[in-house]
């Protein structure tokens, strides 16, 4: 017999039957760092690229402490390069036929699939991740991503016609972050022919470890640009000339808030306390941890947090098989939070806390659920069905899951609402991120430095009596259409309005704050009913308002002649604007689908919801035309809106807001008439406006999304580009409907 | 061995508000599996652990009281002598927890255990094993007739038909009356959940089963096409762990059928663990009914002394 190889401990762990260290060799990881000296740069058009005279960045095992390597900090002239890199790429990238692409991203998956064990261990061992993690999840979904939208890009051409890819993207990822989050924004972009500048936060090597397998490849090295660097280097990406589009990723997913139903509580609380015991934390590479450590700013994070909540009174529970020294730090299950307290209104949880709190009744759920600012996702455990799916339906969230959590597949669209932004990725949605209609001008990436943020449409300029109204009789009702009724105006002032040879045409009401804040609590009331009709029953009432609009044809067409439109031309547009209403309510017959899994037993279900208050700013042009060819999409996809219709003729609209009156319940559509910087500044001030769609100046598009950020509401800005609303693709093509909804994904796993 | 479950009432209240989900269960089953793992001296410790949770077991219609002599010798020396020594592990009197036997067999293992000096139990499965489609009566008294040959632990097998039906009561009673048979001897209650339909039906019986006094709760017979699963051992733990909460008593858990590496047995070792907890790591509350799995384990404890793989005459057979 050869000699023993046995040690001496196995007598004791006979008897303990503890657990042993389950070490994941990570020397491959060591030997790529090496290969780079134990310096890393950037990765740039298929090199590395190691500029001189460059601060370094140290890169640390978080657990350890232990230096790995160091990295070099981008400069702005870095990043130059970098999306120069990128335009020079994106010029071939983008012209090659979909199956080019197609061929490109597969081989990359195969990359991936041959180098996983240098992928996962380089990630857990700089992140600190468990293994387990990063190699059966991370790792197998970044290979399926490149699968799926490599197929997505084979047929691009026909199942995308009629769309372009924007350019060059710059992404921007958060200091903390899984790489598969850059696989979810990059695989898309990729496909679609854009190219992409990564700026990763200093100390991430994946990043640049998936760009290099890229770059390898040969044909395409530029397509994919990775630079590290300080979040000072952000504006400095974002208005570099070429960047089309600028993607952001939040910080990794916190900790969690649980709530559960009263009647089970101390039931639920007992078996959460008893799993959570059994919980091992220890080091990222060892293979039978469930969870890593995140280094030591994470740990302060929580311990701060968890700290507070003590002093508030909240009960906290830690337990779990943890090493004792930082930066390890329990399982953690914090209950009896007082409603009131500060980390409560708070919206994010650290990792690893799970913050408990009971309710009542579903309702009462679905509103604690839904009264925070952030709209990820949500998971909803019942073996109810029928509570299960009103709970799925009503959360504001991107993704549900029904009794099952943190299920993710390249096809299924993952997004969110409120705070957690308004982009999607995966499946469709998430191509159509970084296409733009074909024809669309490019966007131009200087920012006017003269709008001052602080006065923009602040003031009303005054306005005077300009004689006497002369027109075609009878004149709309006076006001602002808020509610269902017209009312006067808060500043009790009116703005006067030319026709197209300069003589007064009439006046209108001149809204102000007040009546834009009124005119959203309209919208806001009559939102839960819209909402909740059916698609058939709101495109009867389009369909009745079209009717309406052509027995108001000679009024209409009248008042748009005087706007210097020839009589033909005028009957056309009234025409058209009712086939516009007749047309939305068609297509939203026929919203949603179902998603098939793979791995996953049932359904997914690809909802389209309405985004809420919907604000409208309407072109000065087409003064009937761009404001029915903007509300029919809105209103089909179950939408409330606030309008601000043309500026230079609003009477078109509140001609319309006649029909509206009789038809329509009270405050699905409101229209505010008055000056359109002022009403546009409310409107996107507005925290409790949903979406904003503004079609003007360059000046009013920049405040716009300026001032969106304030609750992330997704906007729609012409950026003083006019558009052809007569024209099909422009006026009623299929970027209307993509932005008067969103996503939601509805996981149902089923079995018995 | 412990002392016996005297069961509780039937409490038909708690049977019918239960839900198992069945996703939930699926997932935490394919968690668990890549979650956990040992290597070196905690793989071979733990292996070692194995075998002494282990009902060797042989039910095939050529048993005789040949090959039933040479099951018995090994279940004393289930480990060569020399790779216990390497372990330093040879005074720890590893065997497996029990030989098992069809009724007929059960007076060949007694005998060949006391010739070999030994106190190993003698398990024999019961109840017209496996289908469980016999009379009463005859069930019975096979029960009846394995405790006189010695057998002090009894595998019997319950009747599908009443989980299918949702006839609790009457299932309750039979397992009862069951109980009253076997006498001293420890009553493990074969539920054959590849034939139950659903994992809610896993659970009830389990409930049932233990309500009636089984003394161990065991996954099937290793006659049926589906087998131990996780998913349905995740249901039979959880089953054991409210039960446990509710009343107090400790039942043991018995997956059986196609358990033949070494590797599967330590992932069962692991789900025992963490669903609960250690106290349930001995063989009074644990047992892996297998015939294959010890000379894997052997095989692979080989490997562990000496760095080599065995080739099959190298290692002794059952």
């Amino acid at each position: 017999m050869a000699a023993t190889r046995a040690g001496p401990r196995a007598r004791e762990i006979f008897t303990s039957l503890e657990y042993g260290p389950v070490p994941e060799s990570h020397a491959c990881a060591l030997a790529w760092l090496d290969t780079q000296d134990r310096c890393l740069g950037h990765y740039v058009n298929g090199k590395w690229l190691k500029p001189e005279h460059r601060n370094s960045v140290p890169c640390q095992d978080p657990i350890t402490g232990e230096n790995l390597a160091s990295c070099l900090q981008a400069q702005a002239e870095d990043v130059a390069a970098a999306v120069e890199a990128a335009r020079m790429a994106f010029r071939s990238w983008s012209v090659h036929p979909g199956v080019v692409r197609a061929q490109h991203l597969t081989r990359l998956a195969k990359v991936i699939q041959k180098h996983q064990r240098l992928l996962w261990t380089l990630e857990s061992l700089v992140t600190g991740r468990a293994v387990r993690e990063v190699r059966d999840g991370d790792v197998q979904l970044a290979q399926q991503l490149l699968h799926y939208h490599a197929i997505q890009a084979s047929t691009q051409e026909e199942a995308l016609a009629g769309w372009e890819p924007m350019g060059v993207i710059g992404l921007i990822l958060p200091p903390t972050f899984s790489f598969l989050e850059m696989m979810w924004r990059i695989c898309p972009a990729l496909a679609v022919g854009c190219t992409v500048v990564a700026l990763v936060p200093p100390a991430s090597p994946t990043p640049l470890l998936l760009a290099q397998l890229s770059g390898e490849l040969g044909p395409f090295p530029g397509i994919l640009n990775v630079i590290s660097g300080s979040a000072s280097l952000v504006p400095v990406l974002a208005s570099q000339p070429g960047i089309q589009k600028v993607a952001f990723c939040g910080a990794l997913e916190g900790g969690l808030r649980l709530l559960i139903q009263e009647s089970v509580w101390d039931e639920a609380m007992r078996r959460l306390q008893e799993r959570m015991g059994r919980l091992r934390s220890g080091r990222g590479l060892d293979g039978a941890v469930d969870m890593g450590a995140r280094g030591a700013a994470a740990c302060d994070l929580v311990q701060r947090f968890v700290r507070e909540a003590q002093s508030q009174g909240a009960q906290v529970l830690q337990a779990g098989d943890v090493p004792s020294e930082r930066p390890f730090y329990p399982p953690t299950l914090v209950s009896n939070l007082p409603p009131a307290s500060p980390s409560k209104g708070s919206s994010s949880v650290p990792w690893p806390v799970v913050v408990a709190s009971p309710f009542r009744t579903a309702k009462e759920a679905l509103l604690v659920a839904n009264g925070t600012p952030r709209g990820g996702s949500a998971s909803v455990w019942s073996e109810r069905l029928g509570q299960a799916l009103e709970l799925g339906y009503g959360l504001q969230v991107g993704t549900v899951w029904i009794n099952a959590h943190g299920l993710r597949d390249p096809s299924v669209p993952t997004g969110g609402c409120k705070e957690s932004g308004c982009s999607w990725h995966g499946g469709p949605d998430g191509l159509y991120e970084y296409l733009r209609p074909s024809g669309t001008p490019a966007r131009l990436s200087c920012l006017s430095k003269n709008l001052n943020y602080d006065t923009f449409g602040l003031a009303v300029p005054s306005t005077l009596p300009a004689g006497p109204e002369i027109g075609p009789s009878p004149a709309p009702p006076y006001g602002l259409f808020i509610g269902g009724r017209f009312q006067a105006p808060g500043a009790r002032s009116s703005k006067p309005i030319r026709d197209s040879s300069g003589n007064l045409h009439g006046y209108v009401a001149e809204g102000g704050a007040k009546d834009i804040r009124g005119a959203v609590e309209a919208a806001h009331q009559a939102f839960p009913g819209w909402a909740g009709q059916s698609p058939g029953a709101r495109a009867a009432l389009l369909w009745a308002l079209a009717a309406a609009l052509e027995r108001r044809k000679s009024t209409l067409a009248s008042r748009l002649e005087r706007q210097g439109v020839e009589l033909k031309a005028a009957e056309a547009e009234v025409e058209l604007s009712a086939r516009r209403l007749r047309a939305w309510g068609a297509r939203v017959q026929a919203q949603g689908h179902t998603l098939q899994v793979a791995g996953l037993r049932g359904p997914v279900l690809r909802l389209r919801e309405p985004l809420g208050v919907l604000a409208v700013v309407c072109p000065d042009e087409w003064p009937l035309l761009a404001f029915v060819s903007l509300l029919a999409p809105a209103l089909a996809y179950g939408n409330t809106v606030v309008t601000v219709p043309s500026a230079a003729c609003p009477l078109l609209a509140l001609e319309v807001c006649q029909d509206m009156a009789t038809l329509f319940p009270a405050g699905l559509a409101n229209v505010v008439t008055g000056d359109r910087d002022h009403l546009t500044r409310c409107l996107a001030l507005h925290q409790d406006v949903q979406a904003m769609w503004y079609f003007g100046s360059a000046q009013g598009s920049q405040f716009v999304e300026w001032a969106s950020a304030g609750n992330l509401k997704p906007v729609w800005a012409s950026r003083g580009c006019p558009r052809a609303w007569d024209q099909e693709a422009e006026g009623a093509g299929p970027e209307l409907g993509l932005r008067a909804a969103r996503t939601k994904a509805l996981w149902l796993p089923m079995g018995d | 061995m412990s002392a016996h479950n005297r069961g509780t009432e039937l409490d038909l209240s708690w049977i019918s508000k239960i839900q198992v989900n069945h996703p939930a269960v699926l997932r935490r089953a394919e968690q668990i599996q890549a979650r956990r793992t040992v290597k070196k001296e905690w793989q071979a410790a733990w292996l070692l652990k194995a075998v002494t949770f282990i009902d060797l077991t042989t039910l095939s219609g050529d048993d005789t009281s040949s090959n039933i002599q040479r099951l018995c010798y090994k279940a004393k020396y289930p480990i060569r002598e020399d790779l216990l020594k390497a372990l330093n592990m040879h005074d720890k009197g590893i065997t497996t927890a029990a030989v098992c036997v069809y009724p007929a067999r059960v007076c060949d293992a007694v005998k060949a255990l006391k010739a070999a000096g030994c106190n190993i139990p003698v398990a024999s499965v019961a109840t017209g094993f496996p289908a469980g489609q016999t009379h009463l009566k005859t069930r019975l008294e096979e029960i009846r007739l394995a405790v006189e040959d010695g057998a002090t632990e009894i595998d019997v097998v319950i009747n599908r038909s009443l989980v299918l039906t949702g006839q609790w009561e009457a299932l309750y009673d039979e397992i009862r009356q069951f109980r009253k048979a076997c006498g001293e001897a420890h009553l493990k209650t074969i539920l054959a959940t590849g034939e139950l339909g659903s994992l809610t039906n896993v659970y009830k019986a389990s409930m049932i089963a233990m309500m009636a006094g089984s003394d161990f709760i065991k996954t099937s017979t290793g006659k049926e096409t589906v087998n131990a699963t996780f998913p349905v051992a995740i249901v039979m733990l959880r089953a054991i762990r409210d039960f446990f909460w509710k009343t107090g008593n400790k039942i043991g858990f018995k997956p059986a059928g196609g358990i033949r590496s070494a590797k599967d047995s330590l992932a069962w070792l692991s789900l025992v663990k963490e669903e609960l907890g250690d106290e349930w790591l001995k063989p009074e509350l644990f047992r892996i009914g297998a015939s294959t799995l010890l000379s894997d384990i052997e095989r692979q404890i080989y490997h562990h002394v000496t760095g080599r793989y065995a080739a099959y005459h190298d290692l002794p057979m059952s």
